[in-house]
């Protein structure tokens, strides 16, 4: 059991920088922006690529962020003047950086295993040290997040979701403020892949297939259970963050769990998939969103 | 003398695909701190005409002679002046653009307007009440307050005790930070009771352009916009 619950923790610290990612694009900016998928594939593609190149590693996770970023510099670029529908755009960047991860790579598959990374040698100490690591690159991109989404620019992004049309006329640029919204949405989402690619010990093209789709079903689980919980008024932030936590654990733990049932794994994300629709359903409910503020 | 800030010069307009004029012949000045309550029914053509003001159109024939004033429009649907999924204090954040403003100052502020507000400052707009929404959607409105402000039937939502107070909040608030405010509405009562001119719309043309309420009055002809 101690087991199963380490393995599910190991996992949702890697992938939760992501779903923070994903909760920022589709509750605070009100978009499904799948270029996500993408680029987590580019952060964990590009640094393994100029770490297999010899580059150092803080570098290699520096220009791997920024490649993030640049995707969602891309896909708001796509839809800039609302001419091309955010969806679509998010879909077509996607499209795009399939070729653009390969020829990034490469090649399908990059091997970490004998490279010096940002977190090889604390896993050379001890597995509890590697992950302690990864804990807190996950809690500092965590803490950030939340300071970037409490300050006077995480109130606009706010603005920008609710009502685009009003904020523009209060005299601010949203496109400027929807480029910098996506590019800091596809940060987290490089950084997740990038901590990914380390811990796992590679970099493949389809390791961000289905991520985004996943990540929305996941919080939006999270959030299910915690406004069943949550009986007083909530801070929005806070509300959304911790939903994230306890859907992305909830995710890991409902996979390992059917893994350990001896589910084919063929059939595992359509199980998931089964189950995620059940919460999709009922989250249609307009009480349940009575608690936040 | 007061100074025209706003002149209406032979207007017409006309949108693609609807054949009549939606406006024609508006000859019209506004001057400075008036409150004009432009009057008629539905389809007479009044929110076309703040529409006009607000750049939202653009005249077909005609034009309009502005100085560079700041306008700010509010209207019937206050969703379109608010950001629903943000508290009241977020809203008044967005809205300033002084960031050294503390709630307190938003909560003195945003009581004069409805007293329940300041106690609903960490509360999410959409869920307040229809009368408190208005309340604080002019309350933002005038927060920095415009030269010009356009309300459109911006009390028609709202059940006839709510939509006088917030008449009666209108005029104190044009008044205090001397503002030239243009009102459409279709409500006889209003036009009576608040402003100092009328502007009386029907078809799309001008019916009756009332300057002093006191002495050339001429309710049956208002009444016939009305309806």
């Amino acid at each position: 059991m101690s087991n199963l619950i380490f393995s599910v923790m190991t996992q949702s610290l890697t992938f939760l920088p992501l779903s923070l990612a994903i909760s920022i694009s589709y509750s605070i900016l009100r978009a499904t922006d799948m270029t996500l998928d993408g680029s987590f594939v580019l952060g964990a593609g590009v640094f393994a690529r100029l770490i297999t190149q010899g580059c150092s590693p803080p570098l290699a996770g520096i220009i791997a962020l920024f490649s993030g970023a640049s995707c969602g510099m891309m896909v708001s670029l796509i839809q800039r003047g609302g001419k091309v529908d955010p969806l679509l755009a998010g879909i077509l960047a996607y499209f795009i950086l399939v070729s653009a991860n390969l020829a990034v790579m490469g090649k399908p598959n990059i091997n970490l295993l004998s490279q010096t990374t940002l977190l090889s040698s604390a896993f050379s100490i001890s597995e509890l040290t590697g992950w302690s690591v990864v804990a807190c690159y996950s809690i500092a991109i965590c803490i950030v997040t939340c300071l970037a989404i409490n300050s006077r620019f995480g109130l606009i992004l706010r603005g920008l979701g609710d009502n685009p049309a009003l904020l523009q006329r209060l005299g601010k640029n949203i496109e400027t403020y929807r480029l910098a919204g996506f590019a800091f949405t596809n940060l987290l989402s490089a950084a997740s892949g990038c901590l990914t690619a380390q811990t796992v010990g590679y970099a493949d093209i389809g390791m961000g297939f289905g991520m985004t789709l996943t990540g929305i079903g996941a919080i939006i689980l999270g959030q299910q259970i915690l406004r069943f919980f949550i009986k007083k008024s909530a801070p929005r932030i806070v509300f959304e963050f911790t939903a994230c936590l306890i859907g992305v654990f909830i995710y890991f733990l409902a996979i390992n769990g059917l893994l350990r049932l001896d589910i084919n794994p063929v059939y595992l994300k359509m199980v998931l998939g089964m189950i995620l629709i059940l919460f999709l359903r009922t989250a249609v409910n307009p009480n349940l969103s009575r608690n936040v503020t | 003398m007061k100074n025209t800030i706003l002149s209406i010069e032979n207007v017409a307009l006309k949108i693609p695909g609807v054949e009549k004029n939606i406006l024609s012949e508006i000859n019209y000045q506004v001057e400075e701190n008036d409150f004009i309550v432009i009057l008629g029914s539905n389809g007479s053509g009044k929110s076309s005409l703040l529409k006009l003001l607000n750049h939202h159109y653009q005249p077909t024939s005609g034009k309009i002679l502005f100085n560079s004033h700041t306008i700010k429009t509010l209207t019937q649907n206050c969703h379109e002046s608010l950001f629903t999924s943000l508290t009241v204090l977020e809203n008044c954040y967005l809205y300033s653009s002084d960031r050294k403003k503390n709630p307190n100052y938003f909560a003195e502020y945003i009581k004069k307007f409805n007293p329940n507000l300041e106690l609903k400052l960490n509360q999410k707009v959409e869920k307040l009440s229809g009368g408190e929404k208005q309340a604080l959607a002019l309350a933002l409105c005038v927060l920095h307050p415009p030269k010009i402000l356009l309300l459109d039937e911006h009390t028609s939502a709202l059940d006839p005790k709510s939509a006088q107070k917030l008449m009666v909040l209108t005029q104190e608030v044009v008044a205090q930070h001397k503002i030239t405010c243009l009102l459409t509405t279709h409500d006889l009562d209003i036009a009576l009771n608040y402003g100092n001119r009328i502007l009386a719309l029907r078809n799309g043309k001008i019916l009756q352009i009332i300057d002093d309420k006191n002495s050339n009055l001429n309710q049956d002809s208002l009444l016939a916009a009305c309806y």
